[in-house]
């Protein structure tokens, strides 16, 4: 293992040396093909261990070797890639110097889901199934009294669909729904106790303005 | 390490014998303009030899450049010098020492030879007059024994030059 990854590491460095993109990979402080590498936020590209040893050891200032921009180790980003995801510690010894790990990736959140469950399906399914075209403005409703950041899809599939935000903007409650749909989990989290009232509220409603529709049809 | 001076230092570490080599090629492949590296076997110490570049007031004429690699390149500068007679420009002392940030304080381990060599160009073309620094005599003097460049205390004043 440790003897294919050095010869496929010289292949590629030797190719390197021939101008082509292989280049666009090495390291700017040893020249070979970056290692555990690392990238500033001036786009500079690093073995981590070189960067390391540079900023730590050998540099009075922090700044970026190439460009001189200030260099703040927690905006360091890595290029995680696919193949090893680890290195071995013994790929590039310097004695006496321990080389820390490289700093994480900061990962925002993930997009939220496109279809939430947090609703009963109940309600819903009944009033879609029965009453097709009333959906829609029970869907403005919905929307206009905070339940935006539940259904972001929802949400933005209607903003594009309607003239503008306008639209909305007799409801009271409008602003209050806008938000949330452009937060991730925390939020929705955060939302949820203080709207388990209103849910309830408005579950009723649902059930109400049906029931009166249906008696209203078939009574 | 054929060479007096260079047996007293410490043998270039693996990263730095193998960043020389990839910057060997890459000269081989690419030099700079008015520069021609002398070959030898010795990946350690660079002779190199400099031509004044046209219309400039070293123009037609030729110096050579020692430059010298740290155990720790390029984590450390090397040390360049003009192998004497050095060209006459205020901030080159007789004895070859170079008066260049880059090659102290300012040294960045993402600069190569050759870029060194640009920069080393750069200030000899830009010179107006052929005289010797101010404080020369006395400098070369404190120098006698040998001292490397790498251990002066430089003062960059000028940024024209």
């Amino acid at each position: 293992m440790q003897k294919s990854t050095a010869t496929a590491f010289e292949n590629s460095s030797s190719s390197g040396n021939g101008g082509n993109d292989a280049g666009d990979f090495e390291c700017n402080i040893c020249f070979e093909l970056a290692q555990d590498p690392i990238v500033t936020l001036c786009g500079h590209l690093y073995c981590w261990p070189c960067l390391y040893r540079w900023l730590r050891l050998h540099s009075q200032s922090h700044e970026c070797p190439v460009c001189k921009a200030l260099i703040q180790e927690e905006k360091l980003v890595p290029l995680y890639g696919r193949g090893r995801t680890s290195t071995d510690p013994r790929s590039k010894p310097v004695p006496g110097v321990e080389i820390p790990r490289r700093p994480a990736g900061q990962r925002p959140e993930t997009a939220p889901p496109p279809e939430s469950n947090t609703f009963p399906n109940s309600g819903f399914g009944l009033m879609g199934g029965l009453f097709p075209g009333a959906t829609a403005s029970f869907g403005n409703f919905t929307m206009s009294a905070g339940f935006g950041g539940f259904i972001p899809s929802l949400l933005s599939f209607q903003f594009h669909g309607f003239p503008g935000p306008t639209a909305f903007g007799t409801t009271p409650n409008y602003q209050y729904g806008y938000p949330p749909a452009y937060h991730g989990a925390n939020v929705q989290n955060a939302a949820h106790p203080s709207q388990g009232q209103a849910d309830n509220n408005l579950k009723f409603m649902f059930l109400l303005v049906g029931f009166l529709v249906f008696l209203y049809l078939f009574g | 390490m054929t060479s007096p001076s260079a047996s007293s230092r410490k043998a270039l570490s693996k990263i730095a014998c193998n960043r020389l080599q990839k910057e060997l090629m890459e000269w081989q492949v690419n030099p700079p303009a008015g520069f021609k590296h002398k070959v030898t076997d010795n990946l350690q110490r660079w002779i190199i030899e400099v031509n004044g570049a046209p219309g400039t007031l070293y123009a037609d004429e030729m110096y050579q450049l020692q430059v010298d690699f740290p155990e720790h390149y390029p984590m450390e500068a090397p040390q360049v010098v003009f192998i004497p007679p050095a060209p006459a420009h205020p901030h080159i002392y007789s004895n070859g020492h170079i008066c260049l940030d880059i090659l102290y304080d300012s040294w960045s381990p993402a600069m190569t030879v050759s870029s060194i060599c640009i920069s080393i160009l750069s200030m000899l073309s830009s010179s107006t007059v052929k005289q010797r620094p101010v404080d020369n005599d006395r400098y070369v003097k404190n120098c006698k024994n040998g001292r490397s460049p790498k251990e002066t205390r430089w003062w960059f004043h000028d940024d024209k030059v």
